[in-house]
């Protein structure tokens, strides 16, 4: 039976995907476990392998799409079969249908990468048997709300009796829009839907989950050039509107002396380790959030999640924007695996191999342009976490010392934190505490 | 009241209503001296004669076709043939000249005849002795058809039918002659025609059966009630008049439908019951109805073989679960 391809989902952040490259063209047989297709999600690119082997039998989405997660992309079937009721279900929204058994869009960082194929939407149709039309209709309910438990989803007496008697489902929803908002963990009866009746579709959930689905107009009248909003560009604005939108981000500002740590890392090249001042200051921030375990938590609706780990995140530019890969676990590791993960990690980014596991689950986030000759900058939170240090450029600066003018090597480093979570007392001594690490690394041992 | 057999109870029948009326008379084959092969006519050869129990050649055309002349000339003929398998032999006799002669002519002539005999399983008595044939003879206007499942029944509609002034198929049921009842002992007691019979109320499904199949009908609910169903069951009691009123308000209430029957189920009458209630009682379904009968294949001999053919307790039970949902 010829069967949807859906966007899947990758990572708990992902609404959409923009669809890179067909690796297997109409026609052409699909081989289980082998690449389908190229997708660019959450900042990267990731070759899709097929979960069933089939035929293509026909490509909805070509490359250069942007689609959002669980939408149809493509049919698999038999070859010759006959799809043409699979392609008209989907070009009507307004139909009711049904997602049938779908195979779970990956959730979780940890889970493999795959693709979720959801059997035919029922097509046209709402089939009731004839006692329950008649009971819907002395009910003043409409049929097509109602889920049927009957043989291929016939809505009998007992569906109707039991829409009756569950509040739970009085949300007029179509099946998919509802199965949609149960993906995005979404209360169906919070939206305001656009169908017949107010009936919620899938389109209605998405556009609530602040997918955008505006469709690109181009601008030719004056020498300008639109690029599409897509990709890693779409998420990076998203998630920092996000962050800005949702947060109470303030700012605390400290100055470092690095005498002691440029010293430390001499004393690491000497007997022929590496270690960067970046790895220095992921492992004292690290030490210090074990110390400050509010500046390592996110803000839910169900309350403050305190996290008994740190994973660190560290922000890379690469060609296409910025990633923020991530160090798991990093309070546990000593300076040496640090400085090891870290530049793999931003070899990985630069090359474009990193996998969603490499750069999800962050609790706090570092971000250093001291590279490009900034003194100091104020970052934008990464959430769902609670702050970020910012990280200026190291440098020779005059400094008083008693009632000398001497020269050291100075760094100014940035704190923004969610004041909703941290109040300005506590992160002031979070980043001091920070600064006193970097001032004295032999306190690290 | 009085617990008798189906068989006491005909015969019974038979003796009132020939003390009660001198033109009632009875003609078939070993019906004096043997009383029949299945005792419906025990004895009463000793108190009516053999002018009125009267034995006949084996010559069903021959003894129908003198049933619808003594009618016709104003006695209450009762032909008792001993299969009623030989219907078809007496088939031009029955649907050309019994349920006809009024019609053809103005009303003038009256047949009042009852044919009564025995059918179905039962007995082992293979292919040519144990049909069900009372669906042939809905088909054709002018014959009334009675299906009596106990021995009450049997005992009120055959009164009924030899009262009537119209041609009657009276099909009794080999497997219930030894089946015991109480029966009225009015001798005026009769089961009017077209008046079905509720036999168990219930809310969830309605069996409809006749005859043998009221019984296991019945089985069925039992067995039905032990998983939360609960069934109505229904016994038509005559197939004409048939009273379908009966079975769509009880459509209307449970909408769910049985139809069971021993006769072959292709073009067997519960597909008319079917057709009457999608047709009286449709937007009250919430299920396709669901219709039993015999499989496309002649009664075997073998006994075991002759059940495997007709539908069993537990395909009836299967059936209301599948119009149930369950």
């Amino acid at each position: 039976m010829a069967e949807f391809i859906i966007m899947p989902k990758q990572g708990l952040q992902m609404t959409e995907g923009t669809i890179m490259e067909w690796l297997v063209g109409e026609g052409e047989e699909v081989i289980a476990d082998a690449p389908l297709f190229e997708m660019e999600t959450d900042k990267l690119t990731i070759t899709i392998d097929a979960s069933a082997g089939g035929t293509l039998l026909k490509i909805i989405h070509g490359a250069g799409a942007v689609v959002p997660i669980t939408e149809p992309i493509a049919i698999i079937g038999e070859k010759g079969e006959d799809f043409s009721g699979l392609l008209n279900s989907i070009g009507a929204p307004a139909a009711p249908s049904v997602v049938a058994e779908s195979v779970e869009p990956v959730q979780t960082e940890e889970a493999s990468v795959g693709i979720a194929i959801v059997k035919a939407p029922r097509t046209g149709r709402v089939f009731a048997s004839p006692r329950a039309k008649m009971l819907a209709e002395e009910k003043g309910i409409d049929v097509a709300d109602i889920d049927g438990s009957g043989p291929e989803g016939l809505i009998i007496e007992k569906d109707v009796l039991d829409y009756v008697l569950n509040p739970a489902q009085k949300t007029a929803a179509t099946p998919l829009a509802r199965k949609v908002a149960e993906l995005e963990n979404i209360d169906i009866n919070e939206i305001q839907g656009s169908g017949v009746r107010n009936k919620v579709l899938a389109e209605d959930v998405r556009s609530s989950a602040s997918v955008s689905q505006t469709p690109i107009q181009l601008v030719q009248q004056l020498d300008e050039e639109l690029i599409p909003i897509k990709g890693m560009r779409k998420i990076v604005a998203e998630r920092m509107k996000q962050s800005l939108g949702e947060m109470a981000q303030a700012n605390h500002r400290i100055t470092v002396d690095m005498t002691n740590s440029v010293a430390l890392r001499e004393q690491y090249k000497a007997v022929g380790r590496k270690v960067s001042y970046n790895d220095i200051v992921l492992r004292c921030a690290a030490k210090a959030l074990t110390e400050f375990p509010m500046m390592n938590s996110s803000w839910t609706s169900a309350g403050i999640v305190l996290k008994k780990y740190v994973n660190m995140g560290i922000a890379v530019a690469i060609e296409q924007g910025l990633i923020v890969p991530v160090i798991k676990n990093i309070h546990l590791k000593s300076l040496d695996q640090i400085s090891k993960e870290s530049s793999e990690l931003a070899t990985k980014a630069k090359e474009n191999r990193l996998q969603p596991e490499d750069y999800s689950g962050g609790t706090f986030t570092v971000s250093n342009l001291g590279m490009f000759d900034i003194d100091g900058f104020t970052a934008i939170i990464n959430p769902p976490e609670a702050g970020i240090l910012a990280v200026g450029k190291l440098a020779k600066q005059p400094v008083v010392i008693g009632d000398e003018i001497v020269i050291r090597m100075m760094m100014q480093l940035s704190l923004t934190y969610d004041h909703r979570t941290v109040d300005g007392a506590p992160a002031a001594q979070f980043l001091k505490r920070i600064k006193e690490l970097l001032e004295n690394p032999m306190l690290l041992i | 009241m009085s617990k008798k057999t189906y068989a006491t109870a005909i015969r019974d029948v038979i003796a009132e209503e020939m003390r009660r009326d001198e033109n009632v008379f009875v003609m078939g084959e070993d019906i004096e001296l043997l009383g029949g092969i299945f005792g419906c006519t025990r004895d009463l050869y000793k108190e009516f004669g053999t002018d009125r129990i009267r034995n006949t050649p084996i010559s069903e055309a021959a003894m129908v076709g003198a049933g619808v002349g003594a009618a016709c000339a104003g006695m209450r003929p009762i032909v008792e043939l001993m299969y009623m398998d030989f219907t078809l032999v007496a088939a031009d006799q029955i649907i050309n000249q019994a349920a006809k002669t009024r019609y053809i002519f103005g009303g003038k002539a009256k047949i009042p005849l009852v044919i009564r005999g025995q059918q179905g399983i039962g007995r082992g008595n293979a292919a040519t002795h144990s049909q069900s044939l009372e669906t042939i003879f809905m088909h054709f206007p002018g014959i009334k058809v009675a299906c009596p499942s106990n021995a009450a029944d049997a005992a009120g509609l055959l009164r009924t039918a030899i009262r009537d002034d119209n041609p009657v198929m009276f099909f009794e049921h080999k497997a219930l002659y030894a089946s015991k009842f109480e029966v009225p002992d009015d001798p005026d007691f009769c089961v009017p025609f077209g008046k079905a019979e509720i036999k168990r109320t219930g809310k969830d499904v309605t069996i409809v059966g006749s005859l043998l199949y009221v019984s296991r009908a019945l089985e069925a609910a039992a067995e039905l009630e032990k998983i939360g169903i609960d069934a109505e069951v229904i016994d038509p009691r005559t197939m004409v008049p048939f009273d379908m009123d009966t079975i769509i308000e009880s459509v209307k209430k449970t909408g769910k439908l049985v139809v069971v029957h021993e006769a072959h189920k292709v073009a067997g009458w519960g597909a008319e019951v079917v057709s009457e209630v999608v047709d009286g009682a449709f937007k009250y379904l919430d299920a396709a109805p669901i219709h039993l009968g015999a499989k496309a294949c002649p009664l075997p001999f073998n006994i075991e073989l002759e059940n495997a053919v007709v539908p069993s307790v537990q395909q009836i039970v299967e059936a209301a679960k599948k119009v149930c949902y369950r």
